[in-house]
C-alpha cells in the first residue's frame, strides 16, 4: 500500500495517482501546478503525447490508460463532474478520448486526485486486479474473483465490499476479452450505483482489459467539494447560472431521446445500415414513448451524477415494471433500433442493458450489428437475432467476437462492402450527408466519426462555413471536454473561463481558453501523425458517397481537400466564445 | 415587419438564412409566412394536427410562450425565435 498525503479540499494541493500493472504498484506524485488548467480531455492528450509511445501496441504494455476527471469535477459548479478516459484505441489505432457522467471523477477530484496514469501489463492475462483508491491510500488488489462477471452483478458485489460512499470504474467481459468495442462504465449516482454511465467509444474498454484491470474502487469518504478561491463570486455564479438555466426552456428535459422525431425529418435518423436517411419506426422509437411509460411502469428522468441541473437521463422500467436500463439515448435508439431496422423501442432497452452488462459502445455495436443484416446473414428487424448475437460475445463465439470488435471487423469477416466508419469507428446517428459540416469533424478529428468530437446540426449551412464550423465546434467540445462539464449543459468557452477563474482566483483570458482548446486538438493530432496517420485517413468510407439518402439525393460530395483546410489554426473570433458545447 | 429567427438545424429549407422579415400581426400569422416562403418548413414546425410540434420551443423577444399561444400579438421590431432541441449523444 503506497500512503499519500491528506487530500486538501481545494484546487491547490493535488496530487496524481501512477499504478503499474506489470508489477501492480501503485504511488502517488504531486500534481503538476503547470497543468492546473488542464483536465479531462486536454489532459489526457498532454500525458498520452508525453508518455505513450504512439506505435505501440494499443493491447500492449507500453499503451498508457488515463482516467482524468474534468477541471471543475467536485466543485458545487452544475454539472460538471465528467471524466475522460484515454489511451491509444484499439479500434482506431490512434489517440482516443472517451467521456462518462457518473460519480467517479466527482469522487476522484473531491481526494485532490487529478488523474490515474495506468501502464503495463501483468505477465499472467489470467489475472485480473482492482485499484482502490481512497483519501490516504492507494493500492492495487487481486480480483480474480471478480473474473468475467457482467458489469451490474460486478457492482453489487463490489458494493458489498466497498463503503456506500464509493463509487466504481468498470469493465465487462468485453473488456476482458480485450474487444475493440469495449467500453469503460462508471457508476451513476443512484443509491443502487448503476454501472450504465460509459465511456463508450473507441474500444477503451479494451486497454483496461489488456491490463487486467477489472475496476477502479474510489472511497471519498467524507471528503467535501472542492473550494473554490473566490469563494463568494463562485456561489454567485452558480446560483446565477442555475437560474438561468432552469428558467430557460431546457432543451434535454425529456433526455436525447426525444430527438427523435426531429432527426428524422432531418434524415439524419439512419435505417438499415444507412440506405435511407429517414425510418418509418421513428413513431415508435421516438423518446416520447419512453418518457410516457413512466406512468405506468415507473422509471424517471435523472441525474446520472451528483448536482446535475440538467437530468437528460431515462431511467427504463420494463413491463412488470423493473428497472431495465437507463440512459435510453438516442444514438442507442437510431444505431441499435432504426439501423438495424429494430423497430421497438422496447426491444432496444433491452439490447442496451446487454451492451451495458457487457461493456459495449452502443454505437460501435449496433452499426456492426447492421453490417451483419445488410450482408444477408440475418434478416433487418431480427431483434431477438440481435439479443443473441450480444450473448454471444459473452460466450466469445467467432461472431460474438467479431461484433464486439467492430464494425471493420464484422465487415471483413462478412466481406460486405457497406461499412459506414471513419478511422476504423463506425459513424455515429448524426449524418454527414445531410450535416456537411459534421461530416468536417468526422475526418479531420483524432478521434474518427465522433459526433462529440463537433456536431453541427445546420443543414443549410453554406460550403464557405463549414470548416469554419467544425473547427470551432471541434474546439468548444474539446474545451468543454476537459472542464467537466457535460455538453448538454451546454456551457460557452466564456463561461468556462468565468469558472476557471473563480476556482483558482485569477483571470483566465479569452487568449488563454482558446489556445487550451487548439492546443488540445493539436496534441491529439500530433499524436496521430507520430502513429502513422496521413491526410489519406482523413476520408469518407466509399457508402457515403454513393448511397443517396432524401429526396435530394444526399451524399457526401466534398473533396478530399476542403477538410484539410481545419488543420490550420482560425483567427479567434468574439462570436467563438459564446459558441455553445453540443454534442 | 417582425423578424423571425431561425434555428440552425431548421436553415436547411431557408438556405442558410437563419433571420427572415415576414408580415404578421400575431406569432401564427408570422410562421405562416415564414413556411409559405420557405414551404420545406412546413413539416419541421407543424404537427399533423397543425398544432406546433412538442419539440419545438416559441419564444417573442426572449421570452418563452406556449407552443399554443400563437395569437400573441408581435409588431414592427418585434423578435419571434424557433428553437428546437437537436443534440444528444
Amino acid at each position: 500500500m503506497i500512503e499519500g498525503g491528506r487530500a486538501m479540499s481545494g484546487p491547490t494541493g493535488d496530487r496524481m495517482i501512477r499504478v503499474d500493472m506489470t508489477n501492480q504498484s501503485a504511488s502517488i506524485e504531486p500534481y503538476p501546478d503547470e497543468w492546473k488548467l488542464l483536465g479531462g480531455r486536454a489532459l489526457s492528450a498532454r500525458i498520452l503525447l508525453g508518455e505513450c509511445d504512439p506505435e505501440c501496441d494499443p493491447l500492449g504494455p507500453d499503451n498508457v490508460l488515463i482516467m482524468a476527471p474534468g477541471v471543475m469535477s467536485g466543485t458545487a459548479a452544475p454539472t460538471s463532474g465528467r471524466i475522460s478516459i484515454g489511451g491509444k484505441s484499439p479500434l482506431t489505432g490512434g489517440i482516443k478520448e472517451a467521456n462518462a457522467g457518473g460519480n467517479p471523477g466527482q469522487d476522484l477530484m473531491k481526494l485532490g486526485f487529478r488523474v490515474i496514469v495506468v501502464k503495463g501489463k501483468p505477465s499472467d492475462p489470467n489475472k485480473r486486479y482492482g485499484v482502490e483508491v481512497s483519501e490516504d491510500s492507494v493500492k492495487v488488489v487481486a480480483a480474480d474473483d471478480y473474473k468475467a462477471q457482467w458489469n451490474y452483478a460486478l457492482i453489487e458485489n463490489l458494493s458489498e465490499k466497498y463503503a456506500k460512499t464509493a463509487s466504481f470504474i468498470s469493465i465487462g467481459p468485453a473488456g476482458e476479452m480485450q474487444l475493440t468495442g469495449a467500453s469503460v462504465a462508471c457508476t451513476d449516482s443512484a443509491a443502487e450505483r448503476r454501472p450504465a454511465r460509459h465511456a463508450a467509444r473507441g474500444g477503451l474498454g479494451a486497454v483496461m482489459g489488456s491490463k487486467g484491470l477489472k475496476y477502479v474502487a474510489i472511497d471519498p469518504g467524507k471528503a467535501r467539494a472542492r473550494q473554490p478561491a473566490d469563494r463568494k463570486e463562485f456561489a454567485a455564479l452558480n446560483k446565477k447560472y442555475t437560474k438561468d438555466y432552469l428558467d430557460g426552456p431546457q432543451m434535454f428535459k425529456t433526455g436525447t431521446s426525444s430527438v427523435v422525431p426531429i432527426a428524422n425529418m432531418l434524415f439524419t435518423f439512419p435505417y438499415k445500415n444507412r440506405v435511407e436517411g429517414q425510418s418509418p419506426d421513428a413513431g415508435t422509437l421516438d423518446g416520447k414513448n419512453i418518457v410516457e411509460s413512466f406512468e405506468s411502469r415507473g422509471g424517471e428522468m435523472h441525474n446520472c451524477m451528483t448536482g446535475c441541473i440538467v437530468k437528460c437521463s431515462n431511467v427504463v422500467h420494463d413491463a412488470e415494471g423493473n428497472y431495465k436500463t437507463s440512459a435510453l439515448e438516442f444514438e442507442t435508439l437510431t444505431l441499435l433500433g432504426s439501423n438495424c431496422g429494430i423497430a421497438s423501442w422496447e426491444d432496444v432497452a433491452d439490447l442496451d442493458r446487454l451492451c451495458d452488462e457487457l461493456g459495449l459502445d452502443t454505437i460501435e455495436t449496433g452499426a456492426a450489428i447492421a453490417i451483419y443484416m445488410d450482408s444477408g446473414a440475418m434478416e433487418f428487424g431480427d431483434a431477438e437475432g440481435a439479443k443473441r448475437i450480444l450473448k454471444e460475445i459473452a460466450d466469445g463465439t467467432e461472431l460474438g467476437r467479431a461484433v464486439g470488435n467492430g464494425a471493420v471487423a464484422i465487415g471483413k469477416k462478412t466481406k460486405h462492402h457497406r461499412v459506414p466508419t471513419v478511422k476504423g469507428q463506425a459513424i455515429p446517428a448524426w449524418d454527414p450527408r445531410p450535416l456537411k459540416a459534421t461530416g468536417i469533424t468526422y475526418v479531420t478529428s483524432a478521434m474518427g466519426a465522433d459526433h462529440t468530437a463537433g456536431l453541427i446540426v445546420n443543414p443549410g449551412m453554406p460550403e464557405k462555413d463549414w470548416v469554419l464550423a467544425s473547427q470551432e465546434s471541434q474546439m468548444v467540445n474539446a474545451i468543454c471536454d476537459s472542464s467537466g462539464f457535460c455538453q448538454f449543459l451546454q456551457p460557452t468557452p466564456d463561461d468556462i473561463r468565468r469558472y476557471y477563474g473563480l476556482l483558482y482566483g485569477e483571470e483566465v483570458s479569452r487568449e488563454q481558453i482558446y489556445d487550451q482548446g487548439w492546443q488540445c486538438l493539436s496534441d491529439e493530432w500530433e499524436f496521430n501523425r507520430r502513429a502513422g496517420f496521413t491526410e489519406k485517413d482523413d476520408v469518407m468510407p466509399d457508402c457515403m458517397a454513393k448511397d443517396a439518402i432524401g429526396p435530394a439525393n444526399l451524399v457526401w460530395d466534398v473533396s478530399n481537400e476542403l477538410p484539410q483546410q481545419a488543420y490550420k489554426r482560425p483567427i479567434a473570433r468574439d462570436e467563438f466564445f459564446v459558441v455553445k458545447a453540443t454534442g | 415587419m417582425p423578424q423571425v429567427k431561425i434555428p440552425p438545424p431548421y436553415r436547411g429549407p431557408t438556405q442558410g438564412e437563419g433571420r427572415v422579415r415576414v408580415e404578421g400581426a400575431n406569432v401564427g400569422e408570422c410562421l405562416g409566412a415564414l413556411i409559405e416562403r420557405y414551404p420545406g418548413l412546413g413539416d419541421l414546425l407543424w404537427g399533423p394536427d397543425h398544432s406546433v410540434h412538442r419539440f419545438v420551443t416559441l419564444f417573442v423577444n426572449g421570452e418563452e410562450i406556449d407552443r399554443t399561444a400563437l395569437h400573441t400579438p408581435v409588431s414592427e421590431g418585434d423578435e419571434v425565435e424557433i428553437l428546437s432541441a437537436v443534440a444528444g449523444g
